[in-house]
């Protein structure tokens, strides 16, 4: 007993010396989205954990003891927000007893703040409509445009409760706006105009003009996906909609009767009609559901499907959000141009 | 038999379910907002959500398996004092409907009351306050609430995954399990990987194996607490996404009277005072497919309990001689269940049960005796519509020792449940 209080006594003592020997901020995301953008940004300041994997469906995810584990020493929990994580957020914040990353605090962070949103309910909803999310659909990280202001979010965050490197966050965020604003608009035209500027004309939606107007060479996932632009698309879950509302794709039917229903025959008929009667050429999906629905509509009609990850490291060669952007354009591109 | 086919062919409708594809989504605008700070609803209401869970049973008893339960050899005859009659009856059943309300008080305390509505009226399940803001992991909760002993325990009944309680948790802890007013203190440990302790104390109000009747024939008064009850929960980190595991120890010890009808005249003539201690191993094993609509996940998890009573009689109306003998017994039992996700939203499960691998009683006049246990296997298939709602359909067949008599029994369910409002997801 009295070597067991003794053992119990130096542990104590030893905490403080742990906790001064780890200057890593400690940073729990549940999108490897975030985790990504976190890691650009805060760079070798910090720890990220992702709970979600870039191929797992982000509404469906276990409140795990490992994660609760690490829950315990997080420093700063960062959410997508817009009830996308409501199945297990709560679970890990109150399971890890960590009052740092209750939400109000610093240590939460919720990146939605500002960001573009789609799909806002303006009637009033309920569940026979399926999964629904009240405050608008919750997968806006794939517009480039949420991206930037994800990054800020975060930026500002880590320059709240890590006074010791406000410039270098600073920098590290500047630097990965930049590559996406020149992954979005292609170098020269960065060389010649600011990244906002260029958002400002993208979201007014005279971009074409303004680029006439200064003689700027436009590249990038702008100038890629133009062969795309009105082109009738199906979809699986409505994960796309900030996709192709950005790159201006249509689409032209949903293999989901209702989000987060599987399909029935009746819905997939009526699936097949549309296609044909909209000319929809490609079926896009997410990897985590399964092909046979997609296949079927696929068969009776001329559409293709496309598999493409929602989320950095859906598979191993997206390592990031522009490799990430990348793959899922070059898809729709080979979808189309292979006959 | 034949108004089972009937209830099939009433049911049969279900199937057709996902058949109705209207799209109503399309309500739904695709307009574009930019959001604000203002943009959540507001309001300091707690969480409320209904749970409405019915079933039907049918089992191949005369007298019907709650009855069957009582009479089990090793676990029968507890108490008969208070007893007021659980189910499952044969033909319709209502689970218990759950109301549950829950919120933060304020910075320091969360509170939460479930109210188990029954049609002969309502009964406290929980009603807790439990501390937010504690340092160092460390948690207290007081109030009316399940012991987190074992892994089913703590669970509510809808979140099971088979309709009714293991026999074991039914014959020890009772229909209920270990729910009583107490005080717990949870500490979540700071290693690296999950270790989570607890220690509870409780008023000791428990039917079966911590049962208190107090100043009678012999028995000595004690006031609460008198159970008390710690636990720990410990899980490796895994780096593999696919796989999740979790072991748990329980340990509990607490006063225990029973009075008895030993001659069956319908009055009690014997009073044992003495105390009831138990321990428990459980384990449950997660493997997710990473797949929609659960395929390909699997589920393993059993436990195994074991429980010591020791008593003294303390009074004794037909043989005055035996006061101040000991009764002895030494039960124990597990379960083990698997459940498999075959197809989209569709789980089997396989459940195999034995108690009464030890089954000693020692006797108060010197002689001892060991029936021998019970066993059960039941298979289910459920259909999981939405996280909201959920079709079950659940076989069994028994084998229970019932005084020196085998007693073989099938027992069939049918069960529907859903969930309204804003319930709190489950715990892993």
């Amino acid at each position: 007993m009295k070597k067991l209080l003794i053992l119990i006594a130096i542990s104590l003592l030893a905490i403080p010396f742990i906790r001064a020997e780890e200057k890593k901020l400690n940073i729990l995301t549940t999108t490897p989205d975030l985790k990504s953008i976190t890691e650009e940004i805060g760079g070798k300041y910090v720890n990220v954990t992702s709970i979600c994997l870039g191929n797992q469906d982000p509404h469906f995810v276990e409140a795990k003891p490992s994660i609760i584990a690490y829950a315990r020493k997080a420093d700063l929990f960062i959410v997508i927000g817009l009830e996308l994580e409501v199945g297990y957020e709560a679970l890990i914040i109150e399971g890890s007893r960590n009052t740092k990353i209750k939400p109000g605090t610093d240590g939460y962070l919720d990146v939605s703040e500002g960001v573009l949103l789609l799909e806002v309910p303006t009637c009033k909803i309920d569940r026979s409509m399926g999964d629904v999310h009240p405050y608008g659909n919750p997968h806006y990280w794939l517009d480039p445009y949420n991206i930037r202001i994800i990054a800020q979010n975060i930026s500002n965050r880590l320059q709240k409760i890590d006074s010791a490197h406000p410039a270098e966050y600073q920098t590290n965020y500047q630097t990965f706006v930049k590559k996406i604003d020149e992954a979005m608009f292609g170098v020269q035209a960065l060389a010649k105009v600011d990244g906002d500027k260029l958002w400002e004309m993208e979201l007014s939606g005279k971009l074409e003009e303004f680029i006439k107007e200064h003689q700027l060479q436009l590249d990038g996932w702008k100038r890629k996906v133009q062969s795309l632009r009105g082109m009738k698309i199906a979809i699986f879950h409505r994960s796309w909609s900030y996709f192709t509302n950005r790159f201006g794709l249509v689409v032209g039917g949903e293999v989901e009767p209702k989000p987060g229903i599987p399909p029935g025959p009746r819905h997939l008929k009526d699936l097949i009609k549309k296609i044909k009667l909209e000319n929809v050429k490609v079926i896009l999906m997410e990897p985590f559901y399964d092909r046979k629905s997609s296949d079927f509509v696929a068969d009776k009609t001329s559409a293709k499907v496309v598999v493409s990850p929602i989320s950095v490291g859906g598979e191993p060669a997206v390592k990031d959000y522009i490799s990430f952007i990348d793959t899922l354009t070059n898809r729709l591109l080979e979808a189309i141009t292979i006959k | 038999m034949k108004y089972i086919i009937i209830l099939f062919i009433l049911l049969l409708p279900l199937l057709a379910l996902p058949a109705d594809d209207d799209n109503q989504f399309s309500l739904i605008p695709q307009n574009i907002s930019q959001t604000s700070a203002g943009r959540y609803f507001q309001s300091f209401n707690p969480d409320i959500s209904l749970i409405v869970d019915t079933f039907y049973h049918r089992d191949s008893s005369r007298e019907g398996i709650a009855h069957i339960f009582e009479e089990v050899s090793g676990f029968g005859h507890v108490c008969t004092s208070k007893n007021h009659h659980h189910g499952p009856d044969k033909g319709f059943n209502m689970n218990h409907m759950e109301l549950y309300f829950s919120a933060n008080a304020d910075p320091y305390f969360k509170g939460w009351g479930i109210a188990a509505v029954e049609e002969e009226g309502a009964e406290m399940e929980e009603a807790v306050i439990q501390t937010t803001a504690l340092p160092y992991g460390l948690q207290v909760k007081v109030g009316k609430f399940f012991s987190d002993i074992g892994r089913i325990n703590p669970q509510h009944s809808h979140s099971w995954d088979f309709t009714d309680q293991p026999l074991i948790y039914r014959l020890t802890f009772g229909p209920h399990g270990l729910n009583d007013k107490g005080a717990q203190l949870s500490w979540l440990l700071p290693t690296n990987f999950y270790m989570f302790a607890g220690v509870e104390t409780f008023q000791g109000n428990n039917e079966a194996m911590f049962n208190y009747i107090g100043d009678e024939s012999g028995l000595p008064i004690k006031s609460g607490p008198r159970i008390f009850t710690s636990w720990l929960k410990f899980a490796p980190n895994i780096d593999n996404p696919n796989h999740a595991l979790q072991f748990g120890l329980s340990y509990g010890r607490g006063l225990h009277q029973e009075e008895h009808d030993g001659n069956a005249d319908g009055e009690m003539d014997h009073w044992l005072n003495g105390y009831t201690k138990f321990c428990g191993v459980d384990f449950v094993y997660k493997y997710d497919d990473l797949r929609a609509y659960g395929v390909g996940d699997i589920n393993l998890q059993g436990e195994y309990f074991r429980r010591e009573k020791d008593l003294t009689i303390k009074n004794h109306d037909l043989k005055p001689t035996l006061i101040g003998k000991h009764k002895q017994e030494n039960q124990d039992g597990y379960y083990l269940q698997a459940t498999y996700g075959f197809l989209e939203r569709w789980r089997l499960g396989v459940r195999w049960e034995q108690i009464g691998l030890i089954n000693k009683i020692d006797l108060p006049n010197g002689t001892s005796k060991s029936p021998d246990g019970s066993n059960r296997l039941s298979v289910m298939t459920d259909w999981t519509l939405t996280e909201f709602s959920r079709l079950r359909i659940q076989c069994a067949r028994g084998n229970y020792e019932l005084d020196g008599k085998d007693k073989k029994v099938t027992e069939f369910y049918i069960q529907l449940q859903i969930s309204l409002g804003e319930h709190g997801a489950h715990k892993f």
